[in-house]
C-alpha cells in the first residue's frame, strides 16, 4: 500500500510536471508567434510610414503639381511671406 | 530448504547491495564531473554556449535614423528578412519551388536552375519586405518550410530615392555603415545589440527581446542639409547636365552668416562620393575675385585706378603672353576688370598685391587646408608656398591657375566677402539626438577669422554687382533681388602637358540678397561635352536654384524695381 501511494505520488507529481512544461511551451510558441506578428506589423507600419514620407517629398509634390493640376513654380518676386 | 531461502535472500540482497553501490559510484561520478565541470570548465563551457547561441546574430545592430534639418527622415533601417535554401531538407523540391514562386514572386527556371546545381545551401530573395514575410513566416514550422532559412537583416531605406545619396552613403544589411556619413558616423548611429537582445529557448529557437527596443542606445543624426534646396539643387543640376554633358556636375548651397550646408549635390550621383568636399580643380576666373579683394584690402589698388591693358597683350615674362580677347579698351578700372573677367587685369592686381600677400590672404581664406567638415575623402587643394613662385606664377595665381581647391573652400571665400569678411566654420551635421535626450549641438556658429575689413567688403560686393549687372554674369540676375557673383571658365590641364584648349571647368559663384545675404551658390560643371562658357552655363543654374531658395525661405524682394511689369 505504501509503495502504491508512494507511486501514485511520484506519477502525479511527473503529471503535473509534464502538464505545466506542456503548457509552458503552448504558452512560448503563442506569445513567440505574437511577437513576431507585432514585429511584423511594425515593420509595415514603418514602411507605410516612409512611403507617405516619399509621397510628401518635393520630388512627388512637384511631380503632381506639374502634371496633374498643370501648376508652375512661382518665382519668388510673386511671394509674399505673412508675419505672424 | 530453509538453508536454501536464506542463500538465495543474501544472495539478492548482497546483489542489491552491489547494484545499489554501483548506482551510488555512478551518480558520485557524475555529480563529480558536474562539479569539476561546473567549478573547473564552467568558462570554457560558457563561451562555447555563447558562441553557439549569438554567433547568428553577432552582427544583429541597430542603426539610427538621417534625418533633414527641418526633421524629414533621409535614411531609416527597417527589418527584413533573407530566405536560403538547404537541399538536404528539402522534402519535396517541386512543392518548394511552387510555394517560393508563388509566395515570393520567383522565376521557376531559374530556382529549378540552382536546385539542380552543386551548392547544398543558396539564397533564393534577399530584403522580404513585411507584406511577403507574413506569408512565408506561418509555413516555416511545416513540412513544406523543411530546408527553407528565413534570417532576419535590415534594408535602409532612403524615402527621397537618391536623392543626397551622395552625402548619406551606404549602410549594409547588418546595419554597418559602408561610406558616407553613414560610416562617417558609425559610432554614433549603430550599436551591436546581439549580447543584449536575443536569447535561446529550451527548444533551441532564438528569440528577441522585444523589451530592448525601447533601450536602444543608438543616436539619430540631424544635418543642416534642407531636402527642398538639395531637391532644387539636384533638379537644376540634372537639366544642367542633360542640356550641357559634363563629366561632373557640382552644386553647392551655403548660409553665408552662419556656415551651414543647405544643399549638396553631385553628378554623377554615387553614394558616399559628394563632389563638393571631394573634387579639386583650377577654378579659373572665379578666383580673380579672391586676388581682387586680397589687393583691395591690403591697399595694393584702388577701386578708381586704371590698369594699363597693354594693348590686349602682356608679355609677363620671356615665352609667356596673356591675351584678352573679350574687349578692346586700352585701361580698365578693377569693375571694368571683373565685368569681362580680364586675365590681364586680374594678373596685374596679382603681381601689384605681391607673392608673399596673395599667399597669406589666399591660405587666410582657407585655401590648402581642409574644412573641419572632415568628410571622407575630402582633399585640402594644392596652393604651392610664395618662396616657390615665380613672376609668372603670381600673375597665374590672380586669374585663378596654379592652385587647386575644393568647392566648399570657395564658397567658403564667397561667403566672407557676402557676410563681411567673416571666415565661417562650414557645418554638415546640425546635431546628433541620443537615446537619453542628450543633444550634441554640431553646427554653432563659429567664426574662424576675419579675412577682409568691412570697408572692403563694401567695395568688392559692388564689383561683384556690376559683374551681375552688366559683365559676364547677367544671366544670374534674379528679377526682384540683388545678385553679386563671378563666372568662370578654366581651361583643363591636358594629358600631353599644358591646358587643352577644348576641355574647361565652367562655373558661377555668387550670393544673394547683397546686403542680407541668405544663400551662397556654387554651380561648376566640368568638361561640358557642348563647348561654353560660365556665363552662359553656369550662371542660368545659379539662377534657378536662387530663385528656388528665396521662394523656400520667403526672402522678401530688396530690388523691387527690377521686376518685369506685366502690360495691362
Amino acid at each position: 500500500m505504501k509503495l502504491f501511494k508512494l507511486v501514485f505520488f511520484l506519477s502525479l507529481l511527473i503529471f503535473g510536471i509534464v502538464v505545466m512544461r506542456s503548457e509552458v511551451n503552448r504558452s512560448g510558441r503563442a506569445i513567440g508567434k505574437l511577437r513576431n506578428e507585432v514585429e511584423i506589423k511594425e515593420a509595415r507600419n514603418q514602411y507605410l510610414k516612409l512611403e507617405t514620407q516619399r509621397l510628401l517629398g518635393p520630388e512627388e509634390i512637384m511631380r503632381i503639381g506639374q502634371e496633374k493640376l498643370h501648376l508652375r513654380r512661382t518665382p519668388p518676386s510673386q511671394i509674399v511671406k505673412l508675419e505672424k | 530448504m530453509l538453508r536454501l531461502r536464506t542463500s538465495f535472500a543474501y544472495n539478492a540482497k548482497a546483489r542489491m547491495k552491489i547494484c545499489g553501490w554501483c548506482v551510488l559510484a555512478l551518480a558520485v561520478l557524475i555529480c563529480g564531473k558536474l562539479f569539476y565541470m561546473q567549478t573547473f570548465q564552467h568558462e570554457e563551457f560558457a563561451s562555447k554556449t555563447e558562441r553557439t547561441i549569438y554567433n547568428y546574430l553577432k552582427e544583429d545592430r541597430l542603426r539610427g535614423q538621417i534625418y533633414d534639418v527641418k526633421g524629414r527622415a533621409l535614411a531609416e533601417s527597417v527589418r527584413t528578412h533573407s530566405c536560403g535554401i538547404s537541399k538536404r531538407y528539402v522534402q519535396n523540391e517541386n512543392e518548394t519551388i511552387k510555394f517560393l514562386v508563388d509566395t515570393l514572386g520567383l522565376s521557376k527556371k531559374e530556382l529549378e536552375k540552382k536546385f539542380k546545381g552543386t551548392q547544398k545551401f543558396f539564397f533564393v530573395a534577399k530584403k522580404i519586405k513585411p507584406d511577403v514575410y507574413t506569408n512565408l513566416a506561418p509555413v516555416l514550422r511545416t513540412p513544406l518550410g523543411q530546408g527553407l532559412e528565413v534570417t532576419p537583416e535590415y534594408e535602409r531605406i532612403h524615402p527621397y530615392g537618391s536623392s543626397a545619396i551622395d552625402l548619406l552613403g551606404m549602410a549594409n544589411s547588418k546595419n554597418l555603415g559602408l561610406s558616407g556619413l553613414e560610416q562617417m558616423f558609425n559610432d554614433e548611429l549603430s550599436q551591436d545589440i546581439s549580447k543584449r537582445r536575443a536569447r535561446r529557448s529550451s527548444r533551441g529557437e532564438v528569440i528577441y527581446d522585444r523589451s530592448l527596443k525601447e533601450e536602444k542606445s543608438v543616436g539619430n543624426l540631424y544635418l543642416t542639409i534642407d531636402m527642398l534646396a538639395q531637391y532644387y539643387a539636384e533638379t537644376a543640376l540634372d537639366k544642367a547636365v542633360k542640356d550641357y554633358e559634363p563629366e561632373h556636375g557640382i552644386i553647392l548651397v551655403q548660409q553665408p552668416t552662419t556656415g551651414r550646408i543647405l544643399a549638396a549635390a553631385s553628378y554623377p550621383r554615387k553614394d558616399g562620393q559628394s563632389l563638393p568636399f571631394q573634387f579639386t580643380y583650377e577654378p579659373g576666373s572665379t578666383f580673380k575675385t579672391i586676388a581682387v579683394v586680397s589687393a583691395l584690402d591690403a591697399g595694393s589698388v584702388s577701386i578708381h585706378d586704371a590698369i594699363d591693358m597693354e594693348h590686349r597683350s602682356w608679355d609677363v615674362a620671356k615665352g609667356f603672353t596673356i591675351k584678352d580677347k573679350q574687349h578692346k579698351k586700352d585701361y580698365m578700372t578693377i569693375p571694368e576688370i571683373m565685368a569681362v573677367s580680364s586675365n590681364i587685369g586680374a594678373g596685374k592686381i596679382a603681381l601689384e598685391l605681391g607673392a608673399k600677400n596673395l599667399f597669406y590672404y589666399i591660405t587666410a581664406f582657407g585655401f590648402g587646408t581642409k574644412t573641419d567638415i572632415n568628410f571622407n575623402g575630402e582633399s585640402k587643394g594644392h596652393v604651392p608656398p610664395y618662396t616657390e613662385w615665380t613672376k609668372v606664377d603670381t600673375v597665374t595665381k590672380g586669374y585663378g591657375y596654379g592652385i587647386s581647391l575644393t568647392p566648399i573652400q570657395l564658397i567658403g571665400a564667397y561667403s566672407a566677402i557676402a557676410n563681411g569678411g567673416w571666415l565661417m566654420q562650414p557645418h554638415l551635421i546640425d546635431h546628433i539626438e541620443y537615446p537619453n535626450g542628450k543633444i550634441e549641438k554640431k553646427a554653432k556658429v563659429q567664426k574662424i577669422r576675419q579675412v577682409i575689413k568691412p570697408e572692403t567688403v563694401a567695395t568688392m560686393k559692388k564689383v561683384l554687382e556690376h559683374v551681375v549687372l552688366e559683365g559676364s554674369g547677367t544671366k544670374a540676375k534674379v528679377p526682384g533681388y540683388s545678385v553679386a557673383g563671378k563666372t568662370g571658365t578654366a581651361e583643363k590641364l591636358s594629358k600631353e602637358g599644358g591646358y587643352a584648349k577644348r576641355r574647361h571647368v565652367v562655373s558661377f559663384c555668387g550670393f544673394t540678397p547683397i546686403e542680407d545675404p541668405r544663400f551662397t551658390i556654387l554651380v561648376i560643371l566640368d568638361n561640358p561635352a557642348k563647348y561654353t562658357f560660365g556665363g552662359t552655363a553656369a550662371a542660368p543654374v545659379f539662377k534657378e536654384v536662387a530663385e528656388g531658395l528665396l521662394a523656400m525661405e520667403g526672402v522678401p524682394m530688396d530690388e523691387p524695381e527690377t521686376v518685369p511689369q506685366k502690360k495691362k
